[in-house]
């Protein structure tokens, strides 16, 4: 981990709330907490900002009439959540158990304790799980266009996937490739805006779109991507391409909760009351991670500083039920 | 200590601004290399990492030798500059 985080009486190992994540709902708890005087720890293991840090362009989180780009969101929480004095350390939590008035974490870091914690590790994206697609992983297969999008400049790709996330990084991959097919398994699930925007790009013939097409195979040569197989209409299609960009829906970073006694559902996201309150007392869950979440930015702040409410009663000992 | 460090980062890469955050919490300094300035040295970072993405960070060691991480990778990241 970075620097060692020491509470009110100078322990770096027991803390009032633990956070596991510093996106959104991780920060925005945070900037709740700290403001209480709350000792507050986060801990991540990815990307400040998780997966908005990774987005192009943010255009619908309330208080930016002109969109933000998802790095400057980022920033500009961590430097609220900061300014009043939250700690964000490096780091991976493995375990968590529960002893009672702590639970345990078991960290890169060695164990750490807290009164409370607050599971707001998000989501990642999938993979598609199709033949080549580990085989050219970051070689020609890649899930972060800001990232890597800059490789393929006048360059062919395809993007896979049909909702919010695929049609917003293509557009965003317009910067730089020549062109883009895009590979819809069944139809565009993305916002009307995000679809009138693709439509421009549609228009000036930069991207290609492919409804009712299944990505069946990933091909290369020479250690080089050189085209999708796709399944369209029962018929094998292939689409010549320099790259693949991936994007057909997200997967819950729950696997360190295996034995926590934190209930998951059937997908691996975690189950909480309304009070944002999972199985085990004393941990909560908001954003991505959580069962039922919306998937957006605005929910998953909303959800931290609900959790970041909840969890203050929780520490006072004084929880009561919120309304159904 | 190692001798230097570059690091081939984007415009747009969010893990490289934890690789430039972590090295600079640990007091390391480190050279730049944007890809969005310097596109003609995409085929060096490449050739380095095996691989089409940033951040990727040549770690110089004293005695010449070189460790390439490539991505955000505190694992690899931490011991090689400590």
């Amino acid at each position: 981990m970075d620097e060692a985080h020491t509470n009110a009486s100078g322990d770096d190992k027991h803390h009032d709330l633990i956070i596991v994540g510093a996106g959104p709902a991780a920060l925005t708890a945070a900037i709740y907490t700290t403001r209480e005087d709350i000792d507050t720890l986060l801990i991540e293991r990815g990307v400040v900002g998780g997966l908005a840090a990774v987005t192009d362009k943010i255009d619908n989180y309330p208080g930016f009439p002109d969109g933000i780009e998802g790095l400057e969101l980022s920033n500009n929480l961590r430097k609220q959540a900061e300014r009043f004095g939250a700690v964000i350390e490096l780091g991976e939590v493995m375990s968590i158990t529960d002893e009672g008035e702590y639970k345990k974490l078991e960290t890169t870091d060695g164990d750490m304790y807290a009164k409370a914690v607050l599971l707001a590790t998000g989501s990642d994206y999938k993979k598609i799980g199709v033949p080549g697609e580990a085989e050219y992983y970051a070689r020609g297969v890649h899930y972060c266009a800001t990232c890597d999008g800059a490789f393929y400049r006048d360059k062919k790709l395809v993007v896979v996937g049909g909702g919010n996330s695929a049609v917003q990084e293509s557009i965003f991959l317009t910067r730089f490739a020549s062109h883009i097919d895009l590979l819809v398994r069944s139809t565009i699930k993305a916002s009307d805006v995000l679809q009138q925007d693709l439509q421009k790009f549609v228009d000036e013939g930069k991207i290609t779109v492919h409804l009712g097409t299944a990505t069946d195979e990933i091909v290369g040569e020479n250690n080089v991507v050189t085209k999708v197989v796709g399944i369209q209409d029962g018929k094998k299609v292939e689409f010549p391409t320099d790259g693949v960009f991936v994007f057909v829906g997200l997967m819950p970073n729950s696997q360190f909760l295996a034995n926590s006694g934190v209930k998951l559902d059937k997908i691996g996201f975690v189950e909480t009351d309304n009070r944002l309150e999972t199985a085990v007392k004393g941990v909560y869950a908001a954003g991505d991670i959580r069962s039922g979440a919306t998937m957006q930015i605005a929910s998953a702040a909303g959800e931290g500083a609900t959790a970041a409410l909840m969890i203050r009663e929780h520490l006072e000992g004084r929880e009561h039920a919120m309304p159904n | 200590m190692p001798k230097n460090i570059t690091i081939f980062t984007t415009n747009t890469c969010a893990y490289c601004g934890m690789v430039k955050q972590y090295l600079s919490a640990k007091g390391h300094s480190y050279e730049v290399v944007n890809l969005d300035d310097n596109p003609e040295r995409q085929a060096e970072a490449m050739a380095l990492s095996g691989a089409m993405t940033v951040p990727v960070t040549v770690v110089t060691k004293q005695d010449d030798s070189q460790e390439v991480i490539v991505g955000w990778n505190l694992a690899k990241l931490a011991p090689a500059v400590a």
